[in-house]
């Protein structure tokens, strides 16, 4: 009976696993796996007081609850991402940057300003801060520490203390109670969760609930939940040890979707077609330059961009890659990066193995991350430079060796993605007006990259190429790099202390609204059109009425000498980078008239005032602001002023004005000379003298200097094209400056093999004037040339196969041979070397010097050979020299 | 007198060349395009035969007779080959011992399972007349070759019962329509195969008659290039080889994309890298059926159910359930070019309760083999439950299941036909038909990208295929 029983078990068992396996196979779809880490253990959650969340039901600490294994206190100290420039932050500071991070570093599009103790007029109380800005706070820093360094939460409510205080809707302000809101602690959970829950953590944050903003992030992971008393803890995501599963929440290394909660747009590369939220400051990165971390191909995604059919490059090949933004932006610490580390090791050092254990470094890893030096994120300078840049993982001398040319000098003063970032394809920020104010007291904005308003499906995204500056390293170097501008404007006014203030939105809503309307003096003055309403056109201070009226009106809310200032910042754009087939490759969007380096861009469509280029960055504002036409303002840079050549794009109009002006003299000097000839010759009509054929020029003679004749003409001609190649654009750029460089030598050899002709057959001398007598035999040849030429008269010095050369062509080959040709050959030779000797090609002034000095050379050489060839014509007959130098056999005058 | 020849000459040339040399030497040269389309045969103008044919045509024989007239050796070509013989050369296969043929004459698939018996419909596809004599005379008779279905205009052409003209067809006139032989040609068969638009094959249907670029970049596009440009045809033999009704294929038979794309390396090195281990197909195919649906699942034993309601995408009566699908990801498998097992008659089912019908080759170790992309074809279909081997039904040949709906009579009719006993009891088994996806190439902007495979949802399982884990991470085979 028994074995009946045991037989059918087994049977019924089988057939499951049948069943089982038949299923399995039947579906060939792979199952996806989950990026959690299954490494990470249990743990207990638990509150400010270290007691287990599942007996207080009250928040979650994440300091002391990480803080088990992890050494919070030192994650915390060492993450500039929770310092935010707290730690240097500056009350007394002459700017309006209080700090060098989102914590007092005064920022015009987000415009609210972090009030200082003492200030006159509240703005932005701390609290206030952390609820506008705490999307993007990870906590810890000023979201738990006061700007003394104390706790928040001693510090005592008070409406006069901007650390304590808010302001309230009508400008005046109420005492903040930080025991209440309780403060944020640095929340492990955003960037290592691998779904945290950012919308309820963004509710708790805006309600002025700091407290609770962390344990919020835990909300819908079936974890928690919130009922009218508190937090209700589940107890099935906790094992029998009262500790959370560790896979209920998917703990994980940041990954780029942690990144882009706060930093901009990220999408993976599903099927789902990309959109982004454009010009939208929740996606910092995005709105302020158009910057898309996706994989996916720009062709399918699902915006209306511009020609997108053709785009089927990645927006950016490093997400198409698979790459992370912690690949690049690691923490400094971390083992695994350790030969990036390296860098003080002595030079017979190529690698240190005594490195941080991999258990040392998770118990205490550096928050502090391997950044960049973009120009607009200052927090934490000392880490400037520390991340994998481009070429720490790219070779670009092998990269580019099979078709640029000059490899070293372009990247010597050319950044990556100069080239590899041609073009954004999401909008930008352009403008923020500060100085009028929209009924709902946001600034007037406009886009670059979109025709018509953002996010609209009608709207065309054209996208749009970044300006070029140059921005100096933290080694150092200076090197060209784009950017996007964004310019605002503002209204300022002096506090009863004398610093300087942005005019707070409060007090610009006071002066333009009227219960949520403009205010009827404010539309008197700005409705140019009468019809009652402030259209977009009228809505900008463009007069000096109009200023004068906003003026009396802030003035009367008691700011003393409010004004209107203007800033231009750049912010720097390094991803969206494209692979070479779709970089900058074409030598002529650069060497060119209209060159990529010095495009311009526009900053505003009207400027209220000229703003300035911020200062507060490493990037040079060496360039103009120039109105246009149409009233719009533009930045324009000058390479020039950066100590920048661009063959093809710059050049020094009055050099080239002097050489023209010298071969155009010369022209008209040959063209009178030689038409007064002809006349003077008709008139005469007298017989030749008599004349004998002489065998002039021996073989070796007549080919150095046909062969020099066709070097300089094709050197000129090749010459000319690489000055000016927007006039010959049938001919490539490149291969005309390799033709250039092989003539050059080909030249260089031939004279020197002349030369040692010259040298070693003593011939040399016919070259070397004689000094005796030889200004009054000079003298002599001149006055031939403007008289005994018209009248017929014999050569003053008889042409001889030993004497060929008057005193006056004596001279001439001698400046020619001694300056002109070294000359020509060694700045040509510097400009070639600056590739593989830049020391001294620089030592000499490098390219701005050095290519000048060529193209003026190359004038001189133009107009010898026109005067050179008139000359030929002034033998026995016209052409009798010019054959003499080709057959070697001259008919020339006999002197008796 | 003689002029003598000026010397200067001899000057300005040797100047010349001294400046060009160099010149010429170090220009910069622009890299050689290598154009695939180039390797595309160049057909001669085909004649056109409408005043060349006369006569009058009572039968299919007829107009062979009179196509043979000039095409003297057409018929004895066309016998050699497979499209008339149905049926492979002879494999050495380790688990039978004696050789074995593998084609549609003599085995079977998960589809309709087999034509022996049932040559009234399924020679339609035959490009031969005649079946109704039997096989022995039918492929014996040079006069049975069937030019039409491949050289005439389709229009003008169809094939009826045992594959002889449909009825009603105009013969003369489709004699005189013969031409170059098109993508409608080939695709009668081909795209048709199974039964329907797109049964069989996922990678060629209906939808290639007109395809875009983003269909198929050589069938749709610029290039418009027929079934022949790729399936180069000399006496009659045509390249290229059905991997499912083969064991083994000499790679020179075979179609490969590097006949055209003659060292054309992407110009991405981190690309080339892949090539030693993935087909080409696998990135430039990304998805099986992208217009018209193929069919992955087919259920015979729910087929004769009285009263169902009848779709051709769902349910036939005579057939039973199937599952079509479109624009889905392919299964990925090694793959060497062979199979490592092919289903002949009377083979014993598979042990754990699938039986393969045919298996690709390779794996991991296999350095001939690349990760290669498949269409699936899940079946059950009937197999004898005492001999555990699988059945060969008579369907639509006279008292078969689509007249009768009765399984067993099916079965005992085809015992004889077959030459497979039956016990008398069957019922069905899952089966596995593994199809190579060659056809349906994107243009190169809709390959696919590293992210298709190197990420958290990738489409191919790395464990599966004998990796330890994603190779960006943890290196390619060794």
């Amino acid at each position: 009976m028994n074995k009946y029983k045991l037989l059918t078990i087994i049977g019924l068992l089988l057939l499951i696993l049948a069943l089982g396996i038949g299923t399995a196979l039947a579906s060939p779809e792979p199952a996806t796996t989950t990026q959690a880490s299954p490494f990470h253990p249990n743990f207990k959650l638990l509150d400010k007081d270290g007691a287990n969340v599942l007996e207080s039901a009250n928040a979650v600490s994440t300091m002391k609850t990480c803080g088990q294994c992890h050494n919070t206190d030192f994650i915390v100290s060492h993450a500039f991402h929770s310092d935010l420039g707290l730690s240097e932050y500056d009350a007394k500071s002459k700017t309006l940057d209080t700090s060098n991070g989102l914590f007092g570093q005064w920022n015009p599009l987000s415009y609210r300003y972090l009030s200082a103790a003492g200030d006159e007029r509240l703005d932005l109380s701390t609290a206030e801060w952390l609820m506008l800005n705490g999307d993007r706070v990870v906590g810890g820093g000023p979201a738990t520490t006061s700007r003394g360094g104390k706790s928040l939460a001693e510090i005592k409510a008070d409406k006069t203390n901007p650390e304590a205080a808010i302001l309230n809707a009508g400008g005046d302000s109420s005492a903040w109670d930080w025991n209440k809101s309780g403060t944020m602690e640095m929340n492990c959970f955003l960037c290592h969760l691998e779904t945290p829950n950012t919308a309820a953590r963004a509710e708790a944050i805006h309600a002025g609930d700091f407290g609770n903003a962390n344990t919020a992030t835990l909300l819908d992971l079936k974890v928690v939940s919130k009922s009218a008393d508190g937090w209700v803890w589940s107890a099935d995501a906790f094992n029998e040890n009262g500790e959370l599963k560790s896979e209920m929440i998917g703990l994980q290394d940041p990954t780029n979707a942690n990144c882009a909660a706060c930093h901009g747009e990220v999408h993976p590369n599903s099927g789902d077609p990309l959109t982004v939220s454009q010009c939208d400051l929740n996606y910092p990165q995005t709105a302020t330059t158009g910057q898309v971390v996706s994989g996916q191909r720009i062709n399918a995604s699902g915006m209306n961009i511009s020609g997108k059919d053709e785009l089927n490059r990645s927006w950016d090949i490093h997400a198409e890659r698979e790459l992370q933004c912690t690949d690049c932006h690691y923490a400094l610490n971390n083992p695994s990066h350790a030969s990036e580390m390296q860098s003080s090791n002595p030079k017979h050092l190529i690698y240190d193995p005594r490195s941080l254990e991999i258990g040392e470094y998770l118990q205490r890893p550096d928050h502090n991350f391997a950044r960049g030096q973009s120009a607009q994120f200052n927090v934490a300078p000392e880490y400037k430079g520390t991340m994998r840049r481009c070429e720490n993982c790219h070779d670009a001398g092998t990269g580019h060796a099979d078709w640029l040319p000059y490899v070293d000098t372009h990247m010597e003063v050319i950044a990556c993605e100069t080239c590899h970032i041609p073009q954004m394809y999401a909008p930008a920020i352009q403008t923020y007006d500060w100085t009028v104010i929209a009924t709902d007291g946001q600034a007037i904005e406009s886009c670059r990259g979109v025709e018509g308003a953002p996010n609209q499906t009608t709207s065309l995204v054209t996208g749009y190429k970044p300006i070029l500056l140059n921005r100096t390293n933290i080694d150092g170097k200076t090197l060209l790099a784009p950017y996007n501008l964004i310019t605002s404007f503002y209204w300022v006014y002096d506090d009863a202390n004398g610093s300087k203030r942005p005019v707070r939105v409060v007090d610009l809503k006071a002066a333009y609204l009227d219960n949520g309307n403009y205010a009827k003096d404010i539309v008197a003055a700005f409705d140019a059109n009468g019809d009652g309403n402030l259209s977009g056109a009228e809505l900008v201070i463009d007069s000096p009425e109009k200023e004068s009226a906003v003026k009396t009106k802030l003035a009367a809310l008691g700011l003393n000498n409010p004004r209107i200032e203007g800033l231009t910042q750049p912010y720097s754009i390094n991803h969206n980078v494209t692979r070479g087939e779709n970089a900058v490759n074409d030598c002529k969007s650069c060497h060119n008239e209209e060159s990529r380096m010095t495009q311009s861009i526009k900053l505003a469509d009207h400027a209220p005032v000229m703003p300035v280029f911020d200062t507060g960055n490493n990037v040079n504002g060496s360039g103009e602001f120039v109105k246009g036409e149409d009233g719009a303002l533009y930045y324009q840079p000058s390479p020039a002023k950066d100590k920048i050549y661009v063959f093809g794009s710059s050049r020094i109009n009055w050099i080239d004005w002097l050489g023209a002006l010298m071969f155009a003299g010369s022209l008209l000097g040959v063209l009178g000379h030689g038409t007064m000839r002809y006349m003077a010759a008709r008139k005469q009509n007298k017989p030749r003298g008599k004349t004998e054929r002489v065998y002039m020029y021996e073989p070796y003679r007549r080919f150095w200097h046909w062969l020099q004749t066709a070097s300089i003409v094709f050197l000129l001609f090749t010459g000319l094209v690489i000055h000016r190649p927007d006039i010959f654009g049938a001919f490539s750029f490149r291969g005309i400056v390799t033709v250039h460089n092989v003539l050059a030598v080909i030249l260089v050899i031939n004279a020197a093999l002349s030369l040692f002709y010259h040298v070693t057959t003593e011939k040399l001398r016919e070259f070397i004037p004689h000094p005796y007598g030889f200004f009054d035999d000079a003298i002599v040849q001149a006055k031939y040339y403007v008289g005994g030429i018209f009248k017929g008269e014999e050569h003053p010095f008889e042409k001889l196969p030993s004497s060929r050369m008057n005193p006056i062509q004596k001279a001439t080959y001698f400046v020619i041979l001694n300056v002109l040709l070294p000359l020509q050959i060694i700045t040509g030779a510097l400009m070639w070397g600056v590739q593989k000797f830049p020391a001294f090609a620089h030592a000499l002034g490098g390219l701005p010097f050095l290519a000048p000095f060529h193209s003026f050379v190359a004038w001189a050489f133009g107009t010898f050979i026109l005067v050179h060839v008139y000359m030929t014509t002034t033998g026995a007959t016209p052409l009798e020299a010019i054959r003499g130098m080709v057959t070697g056999y001259e008919e020339v005058e006999v002197h008796e | 007198m003689k002029k003598r020849f000026p010397l200067w000459i001899v000057g300005l040339v040797g100047i010349l060349a001294l400046i060009l040399v160099p010149v010429l030497y170090f220009m910069p040269r622009a890299q050689s395009k290598n154009d695939p389309a180039a390797h595309i045969p160049v057909k001669a103008v085909h004649v056109d035969h409408k005043d060349i044919i006369k006569g009058e045509f009572k039968t299919g024989q007829d107009v062979t007779r009179a196509c043979l007239e000039c095409h003297e050796d057409s018929a004895t070509q066309f016998m050699k080959t497979t499209h008339w013989t149905w049926e492979s050369k002879a494999f050495d296969v380790p688990w039978r011992n004696e050789p074995v043929t593998i084609g549609k004459v003599n085995q079977i698939n998960n589809f309709c399972i087999g034509t022996q018996g049932n040559e009234n419909k399924c020679m339609s596809c035959h490009a031969g007349y005649g079946w109704e004599e039997g096989k022995k005379a039918e492929q014996s008779n040079p006069e049975n070759v069937d030019c039409l279905a491949c050289h005439a205009d389709t229009g003008a052409y169809g094939k009826g019962l045992f594959g002889n003209p449909a009825e009603g067809v105009d013969l003369l006139a489709a004699a005189q329509s013969v031409r170059s032989t098109t993508r409608e040609n080939c695709g009668k068969c081909h795209f048709d195969g199974g039964g329907g638009n797109g049964v069989k094959h996922g990678d060629l249907d209906e939808s290639l008659y007109f395809p875009d670029k983003n269909l198929d970049v050589h069938m749709g596009g610029e290039n418009n290039m027929q079934c022949t440009d790729c399936h180069w045809t000399k006496d009659h033999q045509i390249l290229g080889r059905m991997v499912a009704d083969n064991y083994t294929i000499d790679p020179t038979e075979q179609v490969s994309c590097e006949e055209c794309h003659v060292n054309q390396q992407h110009k991405d090195e981190r690309i080339n890298t892949h090539l030693s281990a993935v087909a080409c197909q696998t990135c430039h195919i990304p998805a099986v059926a992208l217009e018209d649906p193929t069919k992955v699942y087919w259920d015979w034993s729910q087929a004769g159910q009285e009263g169902r309601e009848e779709d051709h995408f769902t349910y036939l009566k005579i057939k039973g359930e199937f599952i079509y699908e479109k624009n889905f990801t392919p299964t990925y498998l090694w793959f060497n070019g062979n199979n490592e097992y092919r289903y002949i008659l009377g083979d014993p089912l598979g042990k754990d309760g699938i039986t393969y019908i045919n298996k690709p080759a390779g794996d991991i170790k296999d350095k001939t083999a690349k990760i290669f992309p498949f269409k699936a074809h899940i079946a059950k279909q009937p197999y004898d439950v005492k001999n555990n081997y699988l059945l060969q039904p008579i369907t639509s040949g006279k008292g078969g299941f689509w007249t009768t709906f009765e399984w067993d009579s099916a079965f005992k009719l085809a015992e004889p036909i077959v030459g497979l006993k039956y016990s008398g009891q069957y019922d069905f088994t899952t089966t596995y038909m593994y199809w190579a996806t060659t056809h349906m190439v994107q243009p190169a902007d809709q390959a696919l990208q590293c992210d298709s495979c190197h990420s958290a949802s990738g489409r191919l399982d790395w464990e599966a295929l004998g990796y330890p884990g994603d190779p960006i991470e943890w290196g390619g085979r060794k």
